[in-house]
């Protein structure tokens, strides 16, 4: 710039938003403004502008990437997306930061004994790990062999791994990180519909007139949606927004109602609520004779147990058992669920339970259920939500436009490749499990497999696969696109042994607390680096092409897996063409699920769109499945919940009592605590730490307190404090002022910190069906430090 | 607090700048950043939501960034908001979805990432004499005058006709996508 230091200076100033300046600038002036300190401009009209869905959350955003010269510079809110319509969150709007962390991971690293990694070339690497899986299964079988992805896994990884380990290496020793997310919800759709994922969509938050949120705080988790919602009763005020939390948090404060209870008692609330609606006759008696039917499962706490305790610390394997029931047994069931009892239990006033009952009674209006974390991470997660289905099968509010119970996945593809593809134990694509020979053998058939090639053994849920990998009972494992060192509950149990037998590869971007015990290190190409395939929570499958290249020599996770199953003498599971292998691999995928109602789009139509909601028959997607006029396989004239087999193609109403909480606050340990996310951060904080804007906002972990409690503790916003469980302690700095707002007895940490890991402290208990964790409740002390 | 008074200082300091004219100085000596690289600083590249200069005054950020904008005095020139009102407003606005403060200068781990930032000097028009083209999308940026016009209004990007409020009307926004090339085929 040529321009002297004085002109600079004045046009500095004249920009600095400053009251002197009049108005108007010619031209030329314009061009003289000159500034050393901005990098040089980039012309707008240069960059290539690519569709892909946003890489954070379950909500599925759409984003426009705009590419220069190579990199990615800039993003923008895709207006063709049906989901955003252009809008993003903070995180969104950030995206391609998280590209470009120095300590991108761009070489295979292997661990010496010293405990450096040295490089090691790829050809290598992937020698290395097919002889490791090698001699495990030649030394000790297929249960000793497994895989750990994600939610973040896109089709294509999901689909090379679950063909790889279950129709290659014969083990089902599959599971994805969605089992500590969205298991309870996939329990709960399998266990009254017989087929996963919600009949719903987001078109319901226009179309409904009372929004319940059963404890999940959409405004910092699913921005975008709660900005859909918020929108919708600004044009509407009719409509209602109806938050039940254990704690106050910004979804609290823009909600008409704000319902706070004791965690855990939201299994009586919705028994409560199930009560007053049948005392007040407002059950839909019509709905439930024509399509539900009423079962009953095992209720008795000493036998189900919590998954933590005694033997189940090391195997936790319950298995529910359904029988018959019918209203008048469920007319007796909920006599214990009275307002004054529920009241006593959950400490919310009788005159909430009865607003409640009176909207979810209400036949007048819409009333649309959605949830995740709290319901799903719970010692009964899959019975909260055939509780919150309960509610809608009783009321005839489902199927509808409006009115839907609809559960919101926490990951950008715990639909489309943990459920979808069924990257878990028991899992097989397309709602098929592996323990039906008929769903193995059509597996086998497509695959060109062997019958009987596909193990019927279920394979470990991740609780019990982390715990037989510390007894040494697996002896390799391979971990994508997540991070367990930091995210398992009672990490400390977890801890890596370096065992001289076992053997831990971590596909990575960048250093991560779990790439610190790997005894392999591959560099993974990500998001856009690749092509791919998400699916969100409304069952919209989402592609993109690959909009620039990964660093160093990094590949996407599908690659790696396929060339270990090359050298493993199993490159027969993926014949594929070099340079259409994506399209190959996906048509082959959907193949499984065509004619089910899981259809899925094709590879060509989704390249042009912004995602389709499956089913998708003849082109056209679906957005209400069960429901005649939009779902193609529904040929009666209401409702027809067709995959429902067992139940006579009937909902299956289940009958599920309150259990208290596995671990409660007492004397030693008078405080709950809950942990969860925040809007700034995605998960373990590997992506968003490394973008400037985010990690600035949101820099470190802390423990969020109601005030009088830390008077009560003699200290004050800043101030440290030692958090201790039975299991672990930790140190954090208090924050009374803070966007959410726990009740006294309670305090919130969020998890994304790697300096301060909060699941040290957390209780491994589950969900007795699902295996999904409870990172929600248990018991801590606090103490001044 | 550290962080207020830094926001506070900065403000004070591009007014203070602004005043004082011709000087790479600020009174009390502190040197200070220029306004287009203030402006860069706050945001990841132009068209990313830009981060809040300042610390927590209110809860409601409608009441100073409103329909005019408002000057505080001593502190700055808390300017309009360029969304339009549909977005939701007052008490209904969710500001802090896209907007963050910064609680810390410090940085996780260094970061090579070098956002898109235009030269605001280098308008694209059709011919010399056409309007310039909108080089960006108007949603969420509906309201022109917010930072086309008034106090906030960068030189570069000021309105020399703000009398004339109907800016679609000759100033096109491009709405066309270049679509990214079809898949980059691996070749290995």
């Amino acid at each position: 710039m040529s321009d002297g230091a004085g002109r600079r200076t004045f046009l500095k100033t004249l920009a600095a938003g400053s009251v002197v300046a009049a108005f108007g600038c010619d031209s030329k002036r314009a061009e003289q403004l000159a500034d050393q300190a901005v990098p040089a401009g980039i012309d707008p009209s240069e960059l290539n502008w690519g569709k892909a869905p946003c890489r954070f959350c379950g909500t599925g955003c759409g984003v426009e990437v705009g590419v220069h010269k190579g990199r990615a510079v800039a993003v923008r809110g895709d207006e063709k997306s049906p989901v955003n319509k252009g809008l993003l969150c903070v995180k969104g709007y950030h995206l391609p930061g998280f590209l470009y962390g120095k300590d991108r991971l761009t070489h295979p690293l292997r661990r010496q004994p010293d405990g450096s990694y040295q490089k090691i070339s790829w050809d290598a690497a992937l020698d290395l790990i097919a002889e490791k899986y090698g001699a495990a299964l030649d030394d000790h079988g297929p249960d000793a062999v497994s895989i750990y992805g994600s939610g973040q896994w896109t089709v294509f990884d999901g689909y090379a791994a679950l063909k790889w380990i279950k129709g290659g290496m014969r083990s089902n020793n599959l599971e994805p990180n969605a089992r500590l997310c969205m298991a309870s919800a996939v329990m709960g759709f399998m266990t009254q519909f017989q087929s996963d994922e919600p009949m719903g969509c987001y078109d319901d938050i226009e179309l409904t007139d009372d929004i319940v949120l059963w404890g999940h705080n959409a405004a910092e988790m699913h921005p975008v949606l709660y900005s859909r919602m918020l929108e919708a009763k600004r044009k509407r005020p009719t409509m209602r927004i109806i938050d039940l939390g254990t704690r106050r948090t910004p979804t609290s404060d823009y909600a008409d109602v704000y319902i706070e209870f004791r965690p855990g008692s939201d299994l009586a609330i919705a028994n409560g609520i199930l009560y007053l609606m049948l005392k007040n006759g407002d059950f839909d008696k019509a709905f439930i004779d024509k399509h539900v039917v009423f079962m009953r499962g095992i209720e008795d706490v000493d036998e189900i147990g919590y998954g933590c305790f005694g033997d189940q610390a090391e195997r936790y394997t319950f298995k529910d058992k359904g029988r018959r029931s019918n209203i008048d047994e469920l007319r007796t069931f909920l006599a214990d669920y009275t307002p004054e009892k529920v009241s006593a239990i959950s400490g919310v006033p009788v005159a909430q339970i009865e607003l409640l009952a009176k909207i979810y009674g209400d036949s007048s209006r819409n009333t649309l259920s959605t949830w995740c974390m709290g319901v799903n991470q719970h010692y009964r997660g899959t019975w909260m939500n055939n509780l919150i289905t309960n509610l809608h099968l009783v009321t005839g509010k489902i199927c509808k436009p409006g009115s839907n119970p609809f559960s919101m996945t926490g990951q950008p593809s715990a639909c489309g490749t943990a459920r979808e593809v069924g990257t878990l134990c028991n899992r097989l694509p397309a709602d098929m499990l592996v323990t039906k020979p008929e769903h193995r053998a059509k597996c086998e058939k497509a695959w060109g497999l062997k019958p009987g090639t596909i193990p019927s053994k279920v394979g470990y849920h991740t609780m019990d696969l982390f715990r037989a990998w510390t007894r040494g009972d697996v002896k390799v494992m391979w971990v994508q696109v997540t991070n367990p060192w930091q995210t398992i509950p009672n990490l400390d149990r977890i801890g890596r042994n370096w065992k001289d037998d076992q053997f831990l590869v971590v596909s990575e971007i960048y250093p991560t607390v779990t790439s610190a015990v790997a005894d392999l290190i591959l560099p993974s190409a990500a998001w856009i680096e690749r092509e791919g395939v998400f699916g969100n929570s409304e069952r919209r499958t989402q592609q993109w092409n690959q909009l620039v290249a990964p660093p160093g020599e990094a590949k996407e996770d599908a690659w790696q897996i396929i060339e270990v199953a090359k050298r493993m003498n199993m490159g027969h599971l993926f014949p594929y063409t070099d340079d259409n292998w994506h399209e190959e691999m996906y048509e082959e995928y959907r193949s499984l699920g065509l004619g089910t109602g899981k259809d899925l789009a094709s590879y060509e139509q989704l390249r042009g769109a912004r995602g389709l909601r499956w089913p998708v028959v003849d082109g056209k997607e679906t957005r209400y499945r069960y429901t005649a006029g939009h779902d193609p396989y529904v040929k009666k004239d209401d409702v027809h919940f067709y995959k429902a087999k067992k139940y006579g193609e009937k909902a299956a109403f289940w009958l599920r009592p309150y259990h208290a909480p596995p671990e409660e606050p007492d004397k030693d340990f008078p405080f709950w605590l809950c942990t969860g996310r925040v809007l700034e951060h995605w998960h373990t904080g590997t992506m968003t730490r490394r973008i400037k804007e985010l990690h600035q906002a949101v820099p470190s972990a802390y423990v969020e307190m109601n005030p009088a409690d830390a008077t009560a503790l003699g200290c004050s916003e800043g101030d440290v404090v030692r958090l201790k469980s039975r299991r672990g302690e930790l140190d954090l700095s208090v924050v009374t002022r803070g966007r959410g707002r726990p009740p006294r007895g309670s305090v919130f940490v969020p998890f994304f910190d790697e300096g301060r890991l909060i699941n040290r402290l957390t209780l491994d208990s589950m969900c007795n069906i699902s295996k999904e964790p409870d990172y929600k409740k248990c018991a801590v002390s606090i103490e001044r430090v | 607090m550290r962080c207020q008074h830094r926001a506070r200082l900065t403000l004070a300091l591009l007014v203070c700048t602004a005043a004082c004219g011709n000087s790479e100085r600020s009174a009390n000596g502190v040197a200070s950043k220029s306004a287009a690289h203030v402006r860069a600083e706050r945001r990841a590249y132009d068209g990313a939501p830009p981060v809040i200069p300042h610390d927590v005054f209110s809860a409601n950020c409608t009441a100073c960034h409103n329909e005019k904008g408002l000057l505080v005095p001593g502190v700055g020139f808390a300017p309009n908001m360029p969304h339009a009102k549909t977005v939701g407003v007052g008490k209904q606005a969710r500001c802090t979805q896209c907007h963050v403060y910064r609680k810390t200068e410090e940085t996780f781990r260094d970061s090579l990432f070098a956002g898109l930032h235009q030269d605001l000097r280098k308008g694209r028009r059709h011919h010399v004499f056409a309007p310039p083209v909108m080089p960006h999308a108007t949603l969420m940026r509906e309201n022109c005058q917010a930072c086309h016009t008034g106090p906030a209004a960068r030189e570069e990007i000021r309105c020399r006709h703000p009398e004339r409020t109907r800016c679609t009307q000759c100033h096109m926004e491009r709405t066309t996508t270049t679509e990214f090339p079809p898949a980059v085929r691996r070749t290995d």
